[in-house]
């Protein structure tokens, strides 16, 4: 063997070394997931942005016709005002997703005045001022950050003094006003893989059973989410099937009036 | 040795202690937080949108834990895996709802870091399996946080 390639096999070999160190040793190609049944974690519900990011990718969204900008009537109930909070950040991530300055800032102030409502404004002051200072600036990457963070500190705050089960109402609020807006623009121009992103069934049995740990809340909006949750599991939970035009039209119509029953007074 | 010396000796002490006992003792999830911020901070700058909330706790050596997240076709997420316990190894891997691997093959481990990149083919249900391969301490905490793009 000359030295020249005898050197080369060397390095080649200390090189694959070396990345075999860095990336560990192999993960199995299968994994029994029933065997996992005793230590997995709650689902994660992911962030009305990542929806959003996941349909402009399919094609132009006019964001603008989806922002909202009703001031929304007052709530005593927490459990109203929770489900409201996370509507609202939802409507800031559709408000980034339109450039639309006025409307961030105006949900920057009511975030803060429910956030207020149910006890948890002190942690939610610094971001509501961070909204609506990068709403000015228009920096919406910074926006986006700062509704992450709000909901984020909500959701701490709620937990740190047990109230879980309003953390819950936040993040519901939220995943149905994404809901509402994705099947409002997957009805307009349905495609296969808008329609798609609607495959959510575990997230969905996640909130039938979180909504049936909440008996103490007796209000005919949290009965009415819970009906319709029924209603849309059959319409998503569809297997290796598609998710037909008339489905993503029927989830549109269920979140639409679960949405109008949230913002409004009963 | 006046009184106010000998104070001074025995509250010293007592903060050298509390210090050398630090990692068992205070160390905790935040910690091992900030060390999977570390490791997902350089995806920052190639637009990766971070999210604020994450996932800890702590494993025995050898122990897995898994997180059930829903993951949107069209989308790109990197997880990121990290313990304040320097000289453990750890590993992140997902698999689909099938218990298939599902992750690109640009997945990395260092020592008390580690990432996993994945370009979801199907919208749906996925696991992220975290697993504290190796590690000093009887009890190891971690933290996993993702970003997508």
């Amino acid at each position: 063997m000359i030295p020249f390639t005898r050197h080369l096999k060397l390095s080649v070999g200390a090189l694959c070394g070396l990345a075999l160190c860095a990336n560990g040793a192999q993960a199995p190609q299968h994994i029994n997931i029933k065997q996992l049944s005793t230590t997995v974690e709650d689902v994660v519900v992911p962030l009305p942005n990542e929806i959003f990011g996941a349909l402009n990718k399919l094609g132009t969204v006019n964001w603008k016709e989806h922002v909202r900008s009703d001031k929304g009537p007052n709530f005593t109930e927490r459990p109203r005002i929770a489900l409201l909070l996370g509507t609202l950040i939802a409507d800031g991530f559709i408000a980034v997703q339109a450039e639309d300055t006025a409307a961030v800032k105006d949900i920057g102030q009511r975030v803060l005045t429910l956030a207020k409502g149910i006890g948890v404004g002190n942690s939610i002051t610094p971001h509501a001022k961070a909204i609506i200072d990068a709403a000015d600036k228009r920096k919406w990457e910074n926006v986006r950050q700062e509704l992450d963070r709000t909901q984020n500190s909500v959701q701490q705050a709620m937990n740190e003094v047990h109230d879980e089960k309003l953390s819950q109402l936040v993040s519901l609020g939220g995943w149905l006003r994404g809901t509402e807006v994705l099947t409002s623009v997957v009805k307009e121009h349905f495609s296969i893989d808008g329609a798609e992103l609607l495959h959510q069934p575990d997230l969905l049995s996640y909130f039938q059973t979180r909504l049936q740990a909440m008996p103490e809340f007796n209000l005919p909006i949290i009965r009415q989410i819970q009906d319709a949750l029924v209603e849309v599991k059959p319409l998503i939970d569809v297997g290796d099937r598609r998710i037909p035009a008339e489905s993503v039209k029927k989830v549109n119509e269920i979140t639409t009036r679960l949405g109008h029953g949230i913002v409004t007074r009963d | 040795m006046n009184g106010f010396a000998k104070v001074l000796l025995r509250t010293s002490s007592l903060l050298l202690a509390l210090m050398a006992l630090r990692p068992a003792i205070f160390a905790s999830v935040d910690d091992a937080q900030s060390f999977a911020l570390q490791a997902a901070e350089p995806y920052v700058k190639q637009g990766f949108q971070v999210r604020e909330d994450y996932w800890g706790g702590d494993l025995g050596s050898g122990e897995k834990k898994a997180v059930r997240q829903q993951l949107f076709k069209g989308n790109e997420y990197w997880f990121w895996l990290g313990t304040e316990v320097d000289r453990a190894k750890v590993s992140v891997h997902v698999y689909d709802s099938d218990g298939k691997l599902a992750e690109e093959s640009d997945g990395w481990e260092k020592g008390h870091f580690a990432g996993a990149h994945v370009i979801p083919k199907a919208t749906g249900s996925y696991f992220i399996i975290v697993s504290v391969e190796e590690s000093p301490e009887e009890r190891t905490h971690w933290a996993l946080v993702y970003g997508f793009r």
